[in-house]
């Protein structure tokens, strides 16, 4: 995974998926880039289709609906590709991690993906309801190195 | 002016006219009709009486009374009054006339009641509206006896482009620079010339509604309304707060609904200046976009100040609100509003004499008067076109009685209208929450003690900043028996049509943005399509307009 990271992390561009999402975490990912939190100056662009982008912003829980056009989307973006969940419902799913319409959070569909043959580098999870855009700027500083690591993972099962 | 009297004889009288009874509560008044008298009824409160349509809600209560239920929600915005047309439906093999030929803009919730609670609509064309292709057959999760975490193995499909060889299709979306949801539209283009539109929505359907109705209680759908949307989820509580207060008769202490207003007039101020920045973007005058974004940056700290969150805010609550304003934060505010209107009004009069912002937008995405009106458009888009409505004004609640402010309205009906009618707002906006912090009586801000009968009524319309916000509740034991949500952006995508028909292709985004779509709030239900089959949805299901 260094070394993959080592690939993109110059200048990251990113694909804004919004897989479900409410659209708080999707516009303080618009905040972050105007000029008051200025992600820019890391290098950070929005493009316009994830053929052109080294990390996906992933936001709101997987719907159903928009599952098969996720998929096709990661499948879309060029090796190495890494995921950057953002919120508590893209994290894991949030207050909809078992309704009749989601499938959950990005684990679900990173299982998903392997069934399918479709591999991803790398998730990085920044949570909160909805994230603030320093959150998505500390991520971004994460992938660039710029910062250390504060969070451990931990991965709990209910039986 | 008619007399109050006269006016609720004369919903009497069109009940009994009918063959039904009526009954008022409050400033609701509740007719029940007998199914085939359904059309004739609707036909006469939209059309002669020109009552404002606003949703129509089905209900499975036969664990109540053996019965489905459709509920058509009707308001009289110049008497204040909420008029709700109900009808009950044979729970076996459940059918109800439809009402869109009277009343064109039921057609949407009429296929969403099909769809989750399989009631058909006789006399017009069905069409899968909201579950996923490949959803069973025959499994509609809003019925009571399907739990909410029952999920059916679906295989995933992804819809392909129609191919036609008459017309170019220019499929935009679902994901598409332009928008920053998952929607689908496909144009069909003759040349330049747009001809047809056909839109595929419900991405974002979550199941919100059943969520509220089974896992949750009455305090905690609070914080679950508000994340229907991340840019008006206040509205949303606050609608359902009022709902449900509305439906249990409380008395709400003066200064909850006062911080209500406030914090409801901040999440219009920054919901407005972030559809300008948007609208700047798609005009292709990025400077104005990066400008507007700055100066909303003071809001979303405004918004933090008052309640502690940038975004999604979690104050209310059924009875009240959690956060107090002191005296402090009062003096903090009026000196940012002060601030803001300085910057925002330099900044918008720069923006407004930009050649291209003006040459773009006039003339360019027009929606007439009278197709506004038959499909009963909500918000800017609607006071755009001529159409004087504001629920602020017309159906008073929190505590905007206490203020006065103008509802701009133009006539123009064009995308230069819809962003006017939004920049007179913002103004007007700053100018309430100033008047109310000035106005705000001491007291407490949560009602401690209450109790919510079951089995009764609340309907709430709240005016986000893209229009009507309609909750309706039915009390239950400790949750909402029924709790229905609807968006203005429900209403206003079926206009869409009429804007962007026979316009060149080039105004297509910035058509589209210029009802500033909330595709979160709109798909909080979901759709299905049978074998895979591609079914297209027509914005307006084969009615003619």
């Amino acid at each position: 995974m260094e070394k993959k990271l080592e690939r993109i992390k110059r200048s990251i561009w990113v694909f804004h998926l919004n897989t479900g999402s409410c659209n708080a975490c999707d516009i303080e990912i618009l905040d972050a880039l105007t000029p008051y939190h200025d992600a820019e100056r890391f290098g950070v662009k929005l493009v316009g289709s994830p053929r052109h982008a080294d990390v996906l912003l992933l936001t709101g829980p997987i719907t159903l609906e928009s599952l098969p056009k996720v998929i096709n989307a990661i499948e879309a973006t060029p090796r190495p590709r890494f995921i950057i969940a953002l919120g508590s419902c893209g994290s894991g799913g949030g207050i909809w991690h078992d309704t009749y319409s989601t499938i959950g959070g990005v684990n679900s569909l990173v299982k998903i993906l392997k069934e399918r043959g479709v591999e991803v580098d790398g998730v990085y999870y920044v949570p909160g309801c909805p994230i603030r855009p320093e959150a998505l700027l500390y991520a971004v500083a994460l992938i660039r190195g710029l910062v250390e690591k504060k969070a451990k993972s931990m991965v709990a099962t209910v039986e | 002016m008619e007399g109050e009297k006269l006016i609720l004889d004369k919903y009497i009288e069109l009940s009994r006219d009918m063959g039904g009874k009526a009954s008022i509560e409050g400033d609701t008044v509740h007719i029940i009709v007998p199914s085939e008298k359904l059309v004739e009824a609707a036909s006469k409160l939209f059309n002669e009486y020109q009552c404002d349509f606003r949703v129509c809600v089905g209900t499975d209560e036969r664990p109540l009374n053996g019965y489905f239920t459709i509920t058509h929600i009707f308001t009289d915005n110049r008497n204040g009054l909420y008029v709700l047309l109900k009808t009950y439906i044979e729970p076996q093999d459940p059918k109800v006339p439809s009402i869109t030929n009277a009343v064109p803009g039921a057609d949407w919730c009429e296929m969403e009641a099909r769809d989750l609670l399989g009631i058909e609509f006789t006399g017009r064309t069905p069409y899968r509206l909201v579950l996923p292709p490949e959803w069973p057959k025959g499994l509609h999760p809003l019925r009571k006896d399907v739990p909410y975490n029952y999920r059916p193995q679906i295989r995933g499909v992804s819809e392909k482009v129609s191919t036609t060889t008459e017309t170019g299709v220019i499929p935009i979306g679902p994901y598409h620079p332009a928008l920053h949801e998952p929607e689908y539209f496909e144009l069909y283009v003759e040349g330049e010339k747009v001809v047809d539109v056909k839109y595929r929505g419900f991405h974002v359907h979550r199941g919100i509604e059943k969520l509220g109705e089974t896992r949750m209680t009455y305090q905690q759908v609070n914080f679950l309304a508000e994340r229907i949307c991340g840019i008006c989820g206040f509205e949303h509580s606050s609608c359902y707060a009022l709902a449900v207060e509305k439906a249990a008769k409380l008395d709400v202490p003066e200064r909850a609904q006062f911080i209500r207003s406030i914090v409801l007039e901040v999440e219009r101020i920054h919901s407005h200046l972030l559809w300008l920045g948007v609208a700047f973007h798609v005009l292709g005058y990025d400077t104005g976009f990066m400008h507007v974004w700055r100066i909303r940056e003071r809001v979303m700290y405004l918004a933090e100040l008052l309640t502690g969150s940038r975004k999604t805010y979690g104050i209310n609550l059924i009875g009240g609100v959690r956060r107090d304003i002191n005296e402090e934060k009062k003096q903090k505010t009026l000196e940012v509003l002060r601030e803001l209107e300085k910057e925002y009004k330099g900044l918008i009069e720069v923006a407004l004499s930009v050649p291209q912002v003006r040459k773009r937008a006039s003339g360019t995405g027009v929606l007439p008067r009278e197709d506004a009106l038959k499909l009963s458009v909500e918000g800017p888009t609607a006071r755009a076109s001529g159409i004087d409505k504001d629920a602020r004004r017309d159906l008073p609640y929190a505590a905007y009685k206490y203020a006065s402010f103008r509802v701009p309205v133009y006539t123009e009906g064009d995308n230069l209208a819809r962003l006017l009618v939004r920049v007179d707002e913002l103004v007007e906006s700053m100018a309430i929450i100033e008047q109310l912090l000035d106005k705000i009586p001491k007291g407490p801000i949560l009602l401690e003690k209450y109790e919510i009968p079951e089995g009764r009524v609340g309907v709430q319309v709240v005016e986000a900043p893209r229009g009507g916000d309609v909750h309706f509740v039915i009390t239950g034991h400790g949750k909402p028996y029924r709790w229905r949500v609807r968006a203005p952006t429900y209403s206003n995508i079926p206009a869409l049509r009429v804007m962007l028909r026979d316009q060149p292709l080039a105004d297509a985004p910035l058509t589209i943005a210029s009802i500033d779509p909330c595709f979160s709030c709109t798909d909080r239900v979901l759709i299905v399509r049978e074998n895979g089959r591609r079914e297209w949805l027509r914005l307006t299901g084969g009615l003619k307009i």
